[in-house]
């Protein structure tokens, strides 16, 4: 047995495995417990035997981002160990995610919850781009919430770094309700914007308590931002006509953002149509976002242990549903409603599985 | 369908906002069409009423010519559609098409009950409500506070079926005249009662969720103990000698004697769930809501280490920068941030202290080298 075996052996009897309590398409997860503390624990399963090539991408990405980053608001791994042929990441345990609050119609949302939600999803990912990660799946079944109600960005299966100038990036990345326009348009050179949208989104839709920009395809999904947003002129953002995959989606009005969220505050419509904003490279950023008066502003955001709970526990959530071809049929009806990112059947052009880092 | 009714909110602002909607051909001219009356559910909303047989009395069109048929109500409870009041009342007040009491484009109001004369009483009732507001408190006995009731219907029912309008009118004034303080007192006291009420449904739920948790960590404890016990037999009947049945027996008689002693505890966790409820209720008063810190970790990113100019020249980036107004520019790459990476793991290592107990000489000469540049 060498250093290495021996190493990875000690990890393996820090951690008991328990029952299961989720299913993805290349994971699965365990309720675990330190041996010595009895602190609970989430160990996810990565299956490794199924993939001629080696290891799923998304589980490298997941090891190597979360490994440095270390945040509050940010899901923390605890250790990695590997097993017979799987490989095993141990996560801390979460209660709920977001997504199971909004849901849950029990729950009312003053205005200074929404804030303190808000302030801890965009610490996080200030963190992240502090970090020079880009998450690119934001989206409210990925935040989680742990018991003392800190909300916690997880799910870096997606995740990457910087890209370096000139260099490509995928675009079939983020949930699509949680897409910006750029990506639907194609575009292979992005950055922090991105996520910065789908926080947006997400502001949105804790406001609203249904998605805000559901569109059911790639091409609806456009259609739905500017029915929502107005169609963008070339003035508000230059250059967009000539991403990979520009196409003329009808010209839609602009309406003001006070006619949906009517019950908003003055500075929230204002963060919001910041996060909103066409051009990427003058959407806010995470760090101007919390310094933004909204934050700021009266009522405090809510002490995290009092924000509202999902009552019934977490539906077992689908760790990772990235589909490929043939097991699109093996996922549960929560998994393709809320469709995740990579879905080569939807696009107009084949699309090859093959994500460039 | 289904995406129709998905994007529901995106065709129904206004309905809303203002309990009433206008059509594209209403808000195309800026009228904001500003309807009340239409009975309103507990979420604020205004449900609608209509069916395939709707027909607008005036200009005859119904669901089949026209899809997107609306039919309001007038202030005299007539029906017409939307076309039909645009074009009658657009330019100002003027008679009612059917029996010709003046009316205003912005008096129409929603449909709810199929039969109008409902609407109409919901209307009357409803405004009648909001004055004659008197409570059982507010009278002396039990006879004047009937009377008050026999009054405000007979008001209601002339409203209704209007009899003597004029002079019942009158008379809602002269009350309004007397009782003005009194109504005003009791829209406050109507206020107060709905929040306690909504505040104590709060705590009946809080109180609720505790009792259920409770119930499972019993639960659980007693599922802990009971796999306990089975071990210790198990444990006894390997290292004692004495015969099987009786410590089976014993062990039974003391699991017996434990869960007797756990009984009066359940109902003592109940009581005491009930005060650290009273206890959670407090320190959540002692969760002060604190104004917003925008950052709270204490991450260091050696920001003060270096300046990030405007410009560089980097030949390894000259594709990029060439292509200002492209797509590179268009999909928000940002050159900046590329920059800010290069310098920053350029500077992340400086000021480290070698290790103590490295033992090569080579590694401690290159950091202290390292710390001099820095």
């Amino acid at each position: 047995m060498d250093a290495a075996e021996r190493e990875n052996h000690a990890a393996m009897k820090r951690w008991s495995k328990d029952a299961k309590i989720g299913e993805g398409t290349y994971a699965v997860v365990y309720r675990g417990r330190q041996s010595s503390t009895g602190r609970q624990v989430a160990i996810k399963k990565i299956k490794v035997g199924q993939f001629k090539d080696g290891l799923d991408m998304s589980a490298v990405r997941e090891v190597k981002y979360l490994r440095e980053l270390k945040h509050p608001n940010v899901i923390e791994l605890l250790d990695v160990f590997s097993s017979k042929q799987n490989l095993n990441l141990v996560l801390e345990f979460l209660e709920s995610d977001l997504e199971a609050v909004i849901k849950d119609r029990s729950n009312v949302f003053k205005p200074a919850d929404i804030k303190s939600w808000m302030a801890m999803t965009l610490r996080g990912l200030e963190f992240c781009h502090r970090n020079f990660v880009l998450h690119r799946d934001l989206k409210p079944n990925n935040l989680l919430i742990a018991a003392d109600g800190q909300l916690k960005i997880a799910d870096f299966g997606l995740a990457r770094d910087f890209a370096d100038p000139g260099h490509k990036m995928t675009c079939q990345v983020i949930t699509r309700w949680y897409r910006p326009p750029e990506l639907l348009f194609g575009c292979r050179f992005y950055s922090t914007a991105v996520d910065i949208w789908s926080v947006g989104c997400i502001f949105a839709e804790l406001m609203l308590r249904v998605p805000y920009l559901a569109g059911e395809s790639d091409m609806d999904q456009l259609k739905t931002i500017f029915r929502a947003l107005g169609t963008p002129t070339e003035q508000e953002w230059p250059g967009h006509t000539s991403l990979p995959h520009y196409v003329v989606v009808g010209n839609f009005p602009k309406s003001p953002l006070q006619f949906l969220f009517t019950a908003a505050s003055a500075d929230a419509i204002d963060l919001l149509s910041k996060f909103l904003i066409y051009e990427p490279r003058r959407r806010i950023s995470a760090k101007d976002a919390l310094y933004h008066p909204y934050m700021f502003s009266l009522p405090y955001p809510t002490h995290p242990s009092k924000l509202p709970k999902a009552s019934a526990p977490m539906q077992p959530r689908p760790v990772h549903i990235e589909e490929t071809e043939g097991q699109g049929a093996a996922l549960s009806a929560k998994a393709t409603k809320r469709k995740a990112s990579e879905d080569p059947f939807e696009n107009s052009k084949p699309v090859s599985r093959r994500l460039e880092f | 369908m289904s995406s129709s009714t998905r994007l529901n909110w995106l065709k129904t602002t206004t309905r809303q906002r203002n309990g009433a909607s206008s059509s594209a051909t209403a808000t195309s001219k800026n009228v904001p069409t500003v309807y009340n009356g239409g009975v309103k559910d507990a979420s604020g909303r205004t449900s609608e009423y209509s069916s395939m047989d709707d027909e607008c009395p005036v200009c005859k069109s119904d669901r089949y010519l026209n899809p997107k048929l609306r039919l309001l109500v007038s202030t005299c409870y007539h029906k017409m559609c939307e076309s039909c009041i645009d074009r009658l009342f657009t330019l100002g007040p003027q008679g009612c098409p059917i029996c010709g009491k003046i009316l205003r484009k912005m008096a129409f109001a929603p449909q709810t009950f199929e039969d109008l004369t409902v609407e109409k009483e919901v209307a009357v009732r409803r405004r009648i409500a909001k004055e004659f507001n008197k409570r059982r408190e507010d009278f002396a006995d039990l006879r004047s506070y009937n009377d008050y009731l026999e009054e405000v219907e007979d008001i209601t029912f002339n409203l209704i079926n209007e009899i003597d309008v004029a002079e019942t009118e009158a008379r809602i004034a002269a009350f309004r005249r007397e009782n003005a303080a009194l109504i005003e007192l009791n829209i406050q006291r109507e206020e107060r009662d709905i929040q306690g009420l909504q505040e104590q449904e709060m705590r009946e739920r809080r109180e609720r969720e505790e009792m259920a948790e409770e119930m499972r960590r019993i639960a659980e404890e007693e599922r802990i103990e009971r796999e306990k016990a089975k071990e210790e037999i198990i444990n006894r009947l390997e290292s004692s000698d004495a015969s099987a049945t009786d410590l089976i027996a014993k062990s039974r008689a003391e699991a017996a004697k434990r869960a007797a002693r756990r009984k009066p505890l359940a109902g003592l966790s109940a009581s005491s769930a009930r005060a650290r409820l009273n206890g959670t209720a407090h320190s959540a008063v002692q969760a002060q809501d604190v104004p917003h810190v925008p950052l709270t970790d204490t991450w260091y990113a050696c920001e003060d280490k270096y300046v990030l100019r405007a410009e560089y020249d980097d030949p390894l980036s000259e594709r990029v920068r060439a292509d200002e107004q492209g797509a590179m520019r268009a999909g928000g790459y940002m050159l900046e941030q590329a920059w800010e990476r290069a310098l920053r793991t350029a500077v992340m290592g400086l000021n480290i202290m070698p290790l103590e107990d490295e033992p090569a000489s080579g590694s401690a000469r290159v950091a202290g080298d390292v710390e001099m540049v820095g």
